[in-house]
């Protein structure tokens, strides 16, 4: 029987399920609390590395564009400006918060909490470990791209509720393009799950070749990718929401804590785009010697980086531009990639 | 000015957009207001005078001397040909001999200053189209040139270099190692930038096809610089209009045949790498002289008018200077190239849509100071 | 010479995707050479020796005073009438050639140095002060003569090459 530190590390999923049975078995609650309690404590879990993952991230984008553009980055608030963002949400928790005054009071408060509780909602299923995850659900993929589109409710619901034409523009076009994109993304995860032969997220992760999908389906990668990139509204596709373009986007009227809601969904939508490219097309938390953990977060982080070269290189995309990208070249591509795949798993 | 006629939205779609005199994508404090009908745009009503200092009457009350520093603001990016056109413009006044030695100096430093200015266009350009990066790669070309600039002037910006009859101090001994490093270095630099923004596919995307202006409206709204030569008019003030050592140098005028906004773009980056070739030649060629004519302390030209203009690098920079035989002028008037491309901007526009806004007014290179004056 | 002209077909795909490739590369390059920020004010810029900072009226070392003799040129060179100089009156109330108070408006001075060029005597020079904001008006307009700029110091050799009006 190895160290509990060692199952911890390497084995989390059999040890939290040990400790599951147990409390079943000696607490002599009824079995649905001791499941509750289970999953508050996997809620947490994912809550608290929400906040962590934030302040990570959001210092890794600030430094990795800085050195792309030849400069520092932050520096001076704690080593190497790692506390930035605190400092940053500090600034934003003692700002005014302002409602424009015609603006629908309700809706405009719960947009930003709609978004977030989307992107909460994707740590559900997402495999940080070796069995650390909070519900393997066997329809795990298809989970994962339907409740990332709630966060669509939440744009719009911002969009509409802040009282303003070019906000409400601004929402519809990057509803259009949310949608727009989620078909060939779901078309490029398809074919991973052809290949897996299951639509589980466990099962694809153990499924795949120690070096991942990535050189089975390079096409769907960058298919996926691409797609992603354009679901966060981020990089390139970032015009909904710039502030150099004509028509502000969805976030103009927000300010404060609001606004920092829908900062912080961006920058967890990020992590979590990455992390699902991760596990369908890297291997997940496979790799040798390290925690699996260790292997999930490299990865992650390491596709994160990606994205966040794409969008420091590169102009953003038209409108339409963005639309004809997404029906015209993007979901032909990801059907024809289906189209293989599917061919070359029945007859290999 | 007139306001639009107020869209009749009982029929129509159409409705007026402000793009107010704050904006991050103008580049200065201008105002449009856009008549749309959904996203195309049916007209447009420019607003200028937000930046009006009333300077060509300020030139009324103003010493000849005491004039040079103001051309400077009048477009703070090409403060040279600035200094340039209004000085020639009285040293013709004087009919002064000018060295060769000044006019090589005045080569040198045109040709950095159009560099400078096309790095900075290029960087805002790039920023209004969100690409971030090389904002910050031009602004390190830029600081090597705005360095050498501040060695010979003392400022970077606002120059005032130039003096009537030639210049104050001549080239600093540092000048010439650090053009030589930077003419070493610029041409791959500009090939980055251009591999980086200008040949980028999305960028290419964006502007080509978009913001066609023909060469005869083009001409017809006196447009001239690189958004002249885009519409397939190669036509340079130094070469229609010869002046200095121009005719003795060796470069070519890169011209656009389509006239759209990835046209103004190419010529500009092209622009570029000639004004590297004209600087490589004029510091070959660097005589020995002096670096000033003695002119009289107490300066006061004949009467007359004369119109002098260079080559700036948004186009033509011409001074019109009236003299009745003062110490100050009878009339200034400055003749300058944002004026006249801005007025083509709703020709330009009408029936596009409204996101090529931001990217015909970035090609067309503006600096609302020049167009208020 | 003319803009090329864009390739056709299938090219045009492929010279867009070998230049977003380019592009990624440029970026990532980038990543390893040094940054071109001067970390201020840990790190100052070197400024060069023409730089026009403040201007001030250093004291002459030989004379122990400035070497104004208040001829008004610098006030009347100024476009923006920023120098404002009183003669100095001596015992029995004849003007003598020295400024009893020179006063310079910081706020509405362009930095041309027209008027260091105009003074036939070197009186004024503009030096590298550049850092010079402050949040109290009255302290924009500053009476030189009564500064008693100094000539010595850790920078006086390089003061005294821009007083004299020297070549570096």
């Amino acid at each position: 029987m190895q160290s509990t530190l060692h199952r911890l590390l390497y084995d989390t999923g059999t040890l939290v399920d040990g400790w599951r049975a147990a409390a079943h078995a000696g607490w002599g609650w009824p079995s649905f609390a001791v499941d509750a309690l289970f999953q508050l404590g996997w809620a947490v879990a994912a809550a608290l590395f929400l906040a962590l993952n934030a302040l990570f991230i959001i210092w890794f984008e600030r430094k990795v564009a800085a050195r792309m553009q030849l400069r520092r980055g932050p520096n001076r608030v704690g080593p190497f400006g790692l506390l930035q963002t605190l400092a940053d949400t500090g600034k934003l928790l003692i700002k005014e918060d302002i409602i424009p005054s015609a603006a629908d009071r309700a809706v405009f408060r719960a947009a930003p909490f709609v978004v977030l509780a989307a992107t909460f909602l994707l740590f559900v299923v997402l495999p940080f470990g070796r069995g650390l995850v909070a519900a393997d659900l066997n329809v795990g993929v298809v989970y994962f791209l339907a409740v990332g589109g709630i966060s669509v409710v939440g744009i719009l619901a911002g969009g509409w509720a802040s009282n303003n034409k070019y906000s409400l523009m601004g929402g519809m076009r990057s509803a259009a393009q949310i949608v727009s994109y989620e078909v060939p993304a779901v078309l490029a995860v398809l074919s991973v799950a052809l290949l897996a032969g299951s639509l589980r997220m466990g099962d694809i992760v153990r499924a795949q070749p120690s070096y991942g999908y990535i050189l089975l389906q390079p096409v769907g990668f960058l298919l996926f990718l691409v797609a992603s990139n354009a679901e966060i509204n981020r990089g390139p596709f970032d015009l909904p929401e710039s502030d150099s373009e004509l028509v502000s986007g969805f976030v103009t009227e927000y300010s404060a804590m609001r606004f920092a809601f829908f900062f912080l969904a961006e920058y967890t939508n990020l992590f979590l785009a990455a992390a699902f490219a991760t596990t369908l097309f890297l291997g997940g938390w496979r790799g040798p010697l390290l925690p699996p953990v260790a292997w999930f977060l490299i990865k992650s982080y390491l596709v994160v980086f990606v994205l966040i070269w794409i969008r420091w290189t590169y102009p953003r995309l038209r409108v339409d531009h963005l639309m004809e990208l997404s029906w015209k070249v993007l979901l032909p591509l990801a059907l024809l990639n289906l189209l293989v795949t599917a061919v070359l798993v029945k007859v290999l | 000015m007139s306001e639009a006629p107020a869209p009749d939205l009982s029929t129509s779609d159409e409705f007026l957009l402000n793009v107010g005199p704050q904006h991050p994508a103008t580049h200065g404090v201008l105002r449009v207001v856009v008549t749309m009908d959904g996203e195309v745009v049916k007209d447009l009503q420019p607003h200028i005078g937000y930046v009006h200092r009333g300077l060509e009457k300020l030139f009324e009350n103003r010493l000849y001397e005491q004039i040079i520093p103001y051309t400077d603001r009048t477009d703070y990016l090409s403060a040279i040909a600035n200094n340039w056109a209004y000085v020639s413009a009285v040293e013709r006044l004087l009919g002064l001999e000018i060295p060769k030695k000044v006019e090589y100096i005045r080569v040198l430093m045109a040709e950095l200053n159009r560099i400078n200015s096309h790095l900075l266009w290029l960087a805002a350009y790039g920023l209004d189209m969100g690409a971030f990066t090389p904002f910050l790669y031009a602004f390190r070309d830029r600081e090597e040139i705005t360095v050498m600039v501040e060695e010979a002037s003392g400022g970077r910006l606002t120059t005032n270099y130039f003096r009537i009859g030639g210049f104050t101090r001549d080239l600093p001994a540092s000048f010439f190692p650090h053009l030589q490093k930077f003419l070493r270095r610029f041409g791959r630099a500009v090939d980055e930038l251009d591999t980086l923004l200008v040949e980028n596919a999305i960028f290419v995307a964006r502007t080509r096809g978009v913001g066609v202006i023909s060469r005869e409206r083009a001409i017809s709204y006196g447009m001239t610089g690189p958004c002249l030569r885009a519409s397939d008019a190669p036509l340079d003030v130094r070469r229609e209009m010869p002046y200095s050592i121009y005719p003795s140098l060796d470069f070519e005028i890169p011209a656009g045949r389509n006239g759209d906004t990835w046209d103004r773009s190419w010529v500009r980056i092209e622009e570029m790498r000639q004004s590297l070739r004209i600087l490589r030649q004029a510091a070959e060629g660097f005589p020995e002289g002096e670096h000033r004519v003695r002119v009289p302390r107490n300066l006061e030209p004949p009467a007359g008018e004369v119109y002098s203009a260079v080559e700036g690098p948004r186009g033509e920079v011409g001074f019109w200077v009236v003299s009745e035989g003062g110490r100050k002028p009878y009339r200034v008037k400055m003749r300058k190239p944002s004026f006249s491309n801005f007025s083509a901007l709703p020709e330009i526009l009408r029936g596009l849509k409204i996101a090529d806004l931001v990217a015909v007014m970035g090609s067309l290179d503006l600096v609302v100071p020049e167009i208020d004056r | 010479m003319y803009a090329p002209t864009p390739p056709r077909g299938i090219l045009l795909v492929l010279d867009g995707l070998a230049s977003l490739g380019k592009g990624l590369w440029i970026t990532f390059s980038a990543m390893f050479r040094k940054p071109i920020t001067v970390p201020y004010p840990e790190k100052r810029v070197v400024l060069p020796l023409r730089f026009r900072g403040r201007l001030v009226m250093p004291l002459d070392p030989e004379k122990g005073d400035n070497r104004c003799t208040a001829c008004m040129r610098c006030v009347k060179i100024c476009p923006n009438h920023s120098i404002d100089i009183e003669k100095a009156r001596g015992a029995d109330g004849e003007p003598v050639p020295k400024p009893a108070s020179y006063r310079y408006n910081l706020g509405t001075c362009i930095f041309c140095n027209l008027c260091v060029e105009t003074c036939p005597f070197f009186a004024i020079v503009m030096s590298d002060e550049h850092e010079l904001a402050t949040a109290d008006p009255s302290r924009l307009v500053i009476d030189l003569a009564a500064e008693k700029y100094s000539l010595g110091g850790k920078k006086g050799a390089w003061w005294q090459k821009k007083f004299r009006g020297e070549e570096p």
